[in-house]
């Protein structure tokens, strides 16, 4: 491309990007916006002013809807790659093979790091990595959904809604007691329970962490003298550094309690000895 | 189960638990197990690879200290066979010289004796001519004596005569 065929192609671009925004300033004033901005940011918490049936059955907050898509999504991509990637491996793999690898072993890496039992804790936090960091992605999609008021809604990431991030919160405990279970017996549930806040903590800082860029995305959205150039960073660029941040703290969250707990204690030589070995010495010295 | 704080639903964490149960199984399955499997089986091969490198390593060491030893016996070696086979050759050459003497001798001795044989045939044979010839010359003489007194005889006689 010459400087004058990309000067030309800057122009257009530039040209098509405002008639957009003159004509969505223009159109925005009238029917566009029905809530407010405190009716959408309390939805985007609360989630209740805005329900998706499932299939007929329950209204359903969005984001499980968006669990379910992102599951599907996921699944069908293990399935692609299970019949025609992992066939075709080679021992110098190319770059698709790499990325996997490089994922899988990451993973699998921080299983061992962390724990002695580490192969059911690697496929787990794989699976909550992956689930998590697909799944705040999937908010840029903006994939739609109709709400059982009529309204249509953009779907949030999954674990924006605070009853996935509870789940995920929860099984992660679960886990780490069964890490705990697995590796002291009845002691580990213990050792677990000592740490009975870190469900909840666990729970709320990924929900949280989630929430608050869906706000701000939520927010800049809103405002359509916004939505020009500052979706870019907001919307692209913090969805997914947090997106990559939530994964690895919640991954190494879990393996790092699961190795604490499956830890095998060693029991400490009894008191009462080492004070007798002690008296004994000092009688030893004085006489 | 509404009057939860946050709008936290029981059902829906637990249709979120569903959905994440059933992603974990089907990841696990489809990909981590596969490209673990993947990952350990080459880990093992380039494991293997390397143990075999190292053993060859090592057998290549003992080989090279073995042929170091033996090259620093090789010296040792070469002087000590050339030593042998020099005696061996000094034997050999001593041994064919005493032959040729032997032989040399022997043939010597039956020239000698062959020359003895024919100095003595030669010596008979001469004394035999010679004696012949003596004869010979013996039987002329004493014929020519007697003719040539006679002669000698009539021109004594003759000389005396004129006187």
């Amino acid at each position: 491309m010459t400087k004058k065929e990309r000067k030309k192609a800057i122009i257009i671009f530039s040209i098509i990007a405002l008639v957009f925004m003159i004509g969505s300033i223009i159109a925005g004033g009238g029917s566009g916006e029905e809530e407010s901005v405190q009716v959408v940011m309390r939805d985007a918490v609360l989630h209740d002013v805005n329900k998706v049936s499932l299939f007929g059955i329950k209204d359903v907050n969005p984001a499980l809807i968006s669990g379910f898509i992102v599951s599907g999504i996921m699944i069908i991509f293990a399935l692609i790659c299970r019949l025609f990637v992992i066939p075709r491996f080679k021992l110098v793999p190319g770059k698709f093979q790499l990325v996997l690898e490089t994922v899988v072993g990451m993973f699998s890496n921080m299983a061992k790091e962390n724990s002695h039992i580490n192969r059911f804790l690697g496929a787990y936090i794989f699976a909550a990595g992956s689930y998590i960091f697909t799944g705040t992605l999937f908010e840029l999609l903006g994939v739609q959904a109709i709400t059982t008021n009529g309204n249509a809604i953009s779907l949030p990431a999954p674990l924006a809604d605070i009853n996935g991030a509870i789940m995920m919160g929860c099984l992660s405990y679960l886990v780490i007691m069964s890490g705990g279970i697995i590796g002291n017996g009845i002691k580990g549930i213990g050792k677990t329970l000592k740490d009975f806040s870190l469900p909840i903590s666990m729970s709320f800082r990924l929900f949280g962490a989630l929430l608050s860029g869906a706000l701000v995305t939520e927010l800049v959205y809103y405002f359509s003298s916004m939505s020009y150039g500052v979706p870019v960073i907001v919307g692209v660029l913090f969805t997914l550094l947090h997106a990559l941040i939530q994964a690895y703290v919640l991954t190494m969250l879990t393996s790092l309690f699961y190795g604490e707990v499956s830890e095998k204690v060693v029991k400490p030589p009894k008191e009462k000895k080492k004070r007798r070995k002690k008296r004994v010495t000092v009688v030893k010295e004085t006489a | 189960m509404t009057g939860l704080p946050l709008n936290i639903d029981w059902q829906q964490i637990l249709l979120h638990l569903f959905n994440f149960t059933i992603l974990f199984g089907a990841l696990y399955i489809l990909l981590y197990k596969p490209v673990k499997n993947f990952m350990d089986k080459r880990e093992a091969h380039y494991a293997d690879m390397d143990s075999r490198a190292e053993k060859a390593l090592a057998d290549a060491e003992s080989s090279k200290a073995s042929y170091e030893e033996k090259e620093r016996n090789l010296d040792e070696e070469i002087r000590e066979r050339k030593s042998s086979l020099t005696k061996e050759i000094d034997a050999e050459r001593e041994r064919r010289l005493e032959a040729a003497r032997g032989e040399a001798e022997k043939i010597i001795s039956n020239a000698r004796g062959e020359a003895d044989r024919e100095k003595k045939e030669i010596i008979e044979s001469a004394q035999k001519e010679i004696t012949e010839m003596v004869t010979d010359a013996m039987e002329k003489l004493t014929l020519e004596q007697s003719a040539s007194d006679a002669f000698d005889q009539f021109l004594d006689a003759a000389e005396e005569a004129s006187k």
